[in-house]
């Protein structure tokens, strides 16, 4: 059983690797790279040459290739103590055409492009953008190396960066104590209620590990997850970070800062991360609040995280759609071709006929003429708001659920060991609850999980309808704007909930009947 | 049952009497007596025997002609008037009452006007005729594709394997993310909608064609066949396909209506196609639902839309119903 798990799970991660490859390819390489300024206003404010090097600051920002250009390249050997200061101020003149170079400019560009040229990039130079003689606006000549960046490369440094270990290296100036302590008294509450903390000095986050009134109520910050970073979802935000931070408008609470300074505002002090030259510049506002260079503190807001209302109206919709599916389903097939069937089916036909789109629409309006609320309001305390999305959502699954009780009961109900049980003796009651119900939900049992994850993605069209701020809109929000970073984290993300789902359905299928088995030596 | 029984000694009847004799006519022998047995014959007294199906057969054929003939009948263009009074401003968004009382009762005004004066009855038939071809086409395609390749799937072992890891792999790859790709490096036309839509949608066909060809593939009546030396495509065409003709048949009946559903909502989210289908009628009118005199513009191409898919498939349903062997004795 270890062994064939292990096998499984070594085979979904390649195929989730495989999975983001694919996904790579078809976002960097299929789409024409030129769409994503289609909604940019700062590429319709450049011109000319400007424009050409904005559009490729933009392509390295959206990780489509390296670029370089030749003043970094300079920079770079100034830093490296080639060339001084001086020297790169006079090496950055370059002429308006590679003809008009002065000579040691010519030399400098000469060992630029052989150097990038040999690193496999293509040297682009843009002369000067003329107009009588005149520099036109956004004209000036560009110099720059660029390289397509390869798929192997951008997979690789997409999976080595994907989990990230804090470190007391972090922290690249000089700090007194590095290192990890262990408190039982977490500083944050005063340092006098018991609640133990792990702090970091030296390492990205303060707190690595504390305690406080949240659910899950345990908190680490050790081991980080990144996706990848959004462009213009949630601009510098990993996507892992947009989907777990929590929304709405802030919340504001007494807190005592490190220094002893208390003031009514919305900072959590266990979110603190390092931030160079904050509390050591000795700027008046760090001083008198903080006591080391850990000054970022993240807002306190009221509501819950993306992937947190997705989950919750999800989590509520599979629990009434298993607590209303299964038994009616059951009814279905208890009462075969009677009322309860006929209705049952009706049900059935419209929920997989009808569009999606059409019914929820038909049910926000039945839901606005009974006076419930048909809009979600993230502020708002009132849970009536959860309703109708979460009925919604649970419509289709009834259907689903309802239908295939109904076939796997029937199926069971024509076998030869019910006819056995029967000529037994057994009543109808009995072999309906005792032997065929067992049978008959294995493979309900094994889809499970799957609801239970898929909560987790959210629901596109339903969140879009009642305004849920939820994560199901992330995907569509990120293929029209062009955001590859939140496509591929998002690809990831559901492909390991839907192997993981696979997996666990397998192993509780395993577990209510004792007759599957995944070893051959079982059998 | 012994007191029944008659002794012929006691009839005091000569042979001749009791017996007479039958001559043996070869040719008379050769006859069958079962009745004559037509599959497709049998498939359709069974379809008929339904009363409701004849209702939903005639509902589909009022379908077909005002989604193709209708509004080729009356010329439709979308872009000309008088489909469309751009300039009238009394002319827009009006409700199927005010429409007739402008224009006076024609057909072209019994579901109003939307909002560019446009007839809404005609222009929900004309979106019908693009989302049903599409719908039609895509199912076409994929049943095509995936019947042939999950029959040879199922057989061939090696296939399996890879196969599988195929599905497995391309079945995490986000649909809605393949879909808008596709869309976007071909232009969004009719055709780049049909090989988004089919390009990985035979898959999950195949998928399920396979685990039907694997469960009858091993019956003894199969092995039996190959022992006498049937080859392996006959025994595909021969012995399984007639099996699955229902399960196909139930199949279609649900690809049809949820490629109208999934045209619906693809133009919801922004990536259909450019002309006005049903779903794009859908997604523009969506604001208009709630706005009490303007709601007949959204409701008209929703109810229109579920009419069409749930007809399509209850007469699918019911014909796999009826192309089951077993239902026609």
């Amino acid at each position: 059983m270890t062994n064939y798990l292990l096998n499984r799970l070594l085979r979904g991660v390649l195929s989730i690797i495989l999975v983001v490859a694919i996904v790579m390819i078809l976002v960097y390489s299929l789409v024409d790279r030129n769409y994503i300024f289609l909604q940019d206003s700062s590429y319709t404010k450049t011109i000319s040459n400007e424009r050409v090097a904005y559009k490729y600051r933009c392509w390295e920002d959206y990780d489509y290739l390296d670029y370089v250009p030749y003043t970094d390249f300079l920079a770079e050997r100034a830093k490296a103590g080639e060339i001084t200061t001086e020297e790169r101020l006079k090496l950055a003149n370059l002429g308006y055409t590679a003809a008009d170079d002065e000579e040691d400019v010519a030399a400098a560009v000469r060992l630029f492009t052989e150097t990038y040229e040999a690193k496999g990039y293509t040297v682009v130079r843009l002369d000067a953008d003329m107009t009588n003689g005149n520099l036109k606006r956004g004209g000036a000549q560009q110099l720059f190396a660029h390289r397509d960046k390869p798929l192997i490369q951008r997979l690789w440094k997409y999976f080595t960066h994907l989990i990230t270990i804090d470190n007391v290296h972090y922290a690249k100036e000089d700090i007194e104590n590095r290192g990890i302590s262990f408190t039982l008294f977490d500083p944050v509450y005063g340092g006098k209620k018991l609640s133990p903390a792990v702090i970091g000095n030296g390492t990205k986050h303060k707190y690595l590990l504390y305690f406080d009134n949240k659910f899950p109520f345990v908190h680490q910050q050790l081991f980080n997850v990144n996706l990848g970073l959004s462009y213009s979802v949630n601009t510098g935000v990993d996507v892992f970070d947009t989907m777990t931070q929590s929304q709405g408008s802030i919340v504001k609470s007494e807190i005592t800062y490190p220094s002893g300074y208390v003031a009514e505002v919305s900072r959590d002090l266990h979110s603190a991360t390092y931030a160079a030259n904050t509390y050591s510049s000795g700027d008046p506002f760090y001083v008198t609040r903080f006591v080391d260079d850990y000054t970022l503190l993240e807002p306190v807001k009221g509501s819950l995280s993306k992937t947190g209302f997705s989950f919750v109206i999800g989590i509520l919709s599979v629990a009434m759609a298993y607590l209303l599916g299964i038994p009616l389903g059951l009814a279905m097939a208890q009462h075969k071709e009677k009322l309860v069937d006929k209705l049952g089916t009706l049900y059935i036909v419209f929920i997989i006929a009808v569009p999606s789109l059409a019914y929820i629409f038909m049910f926000r309006s039945i839901g606005k003429a009974v006076g419930l609320p048909h809009t979600f309001d993230v502020d708002s305390a009132n849970r009536l708001m959860y309703i109708l999305p979460i009925v919604s959502l649970a419509l289709p699954s009834i259907g689903g659920l309802m239908k295939w009780t109904r076939r796997y009961m029937i199926d069971q109900m024509n076998s030869d060991y019910v006819k056995f049980a029967r000529s037994g003796g057994l009543t109808d009651r009995e072999i309906f609850s005792k032997h065929i119900l067992k049978n008959a939900i294995i493979p309900i049992v094994h889809a499970i999980p799957g609801s239970i994850l898929g909560a987790l993605t959210g629901a596109i069209i339903t969140e879009s309808v009642y305004t849920v701020p939820g994560a199901g809109g992330m995907l569509v929000k990120a293929i029209n704007f062009y955001d590859n970073g939140v496509i591929i984290g998002l690809t990831l993300f559901y492909a390991t909930l839907s192997v993981l789902s696979l997996i666990i359905g397998d192993i509780l299928m395993a577990l209510i009947d004792p007759r599957i088995s995944f070893t051959s030596k079982a059998r | 049952m012994q007191d029944k029984q008659i002794d012929l000694k006691e009839l005091n009847m000569s042979d001749e009497e009791l017996f007479s004799r039958y001559d043996n006519d070869s040719i008379e022998s050769e006859k069958i007596t079962a009745p004559r047995y037509s599959y497709w014959k049998s498939v359709f007294r069974v379809f008929f025997r339904k009363r409701i199906n004849i209702f939903f057969i005639a509902l589909l054929g009022l379908i077909i002609v005002f989604a193709y003939i209708y509004p080729a009948i009356i010329h439709y263009n979308p872009d000309v008037s008088p489909w469309k009074y751009v300039l009238d401003p009394e002319s827009k968004h009006l409700s199927p009452g005010a429409a007739i009382a402008k224009y006076g009762f024609s057909i072209h005004w019994i579901l109003g006007s939307g909002d560019q004066g446009q007839s809404t009855f005609d222009a929900v038939w004309y979106g019908s005729s693009i989302s049903l071809s599409l719908a039609l086409v895509c199912a076409g395609i994929n049943m095509l594709i995936g019947v042939v390749l999950g029959a040879i799937w199922g057989f061939s072992k090696k296939m399996d394997v890879i196969m599988t890891e195929v599905y497995n792999i391309i079945g995490n790859v986000p649909y809605i993310l393949l879909i808008s790709v596709l869309v976007r490096v071909l232009e969004a036309t009719f055709w780049t909608m049909v090989f988004a839509l089919t390009v990985t949608g035979w898959l999950a066909i195949a998928y399920f064609i396979r685990t039907q060809v694997i469960i009858i593939r091993d019956r003894e009546y199969n092995l039996a066949s190959r022992c006498l030396g049937t080859s392996i495509f006959r025994i595909a065409l021969k012995n399984i396909l007639p099996f699955m003709v229902s399960v196909i048949v139930t199949l279609i009946a649900t690809e049809i209506p949820s490629y109208i559903s999934y045209e619906v909502f693809l133009s919801y989210i922004g990536i259909g196609l450019p002309q006005m289908t049903l779903g794009k009628m859908i997604e523009m009118t969506q604001p208009y639902m709630f706005v009490t005199e303007w709601g007949f513009e959204f409701w008209a191409p929703v109810v229109i839309a579920s009419i069409i898919a749930v007809v399509l498939y209850v007469v699918g349903q019911n014909l796999g119903d009826a192309s089951d062997p077993r239902t026609h004795m």
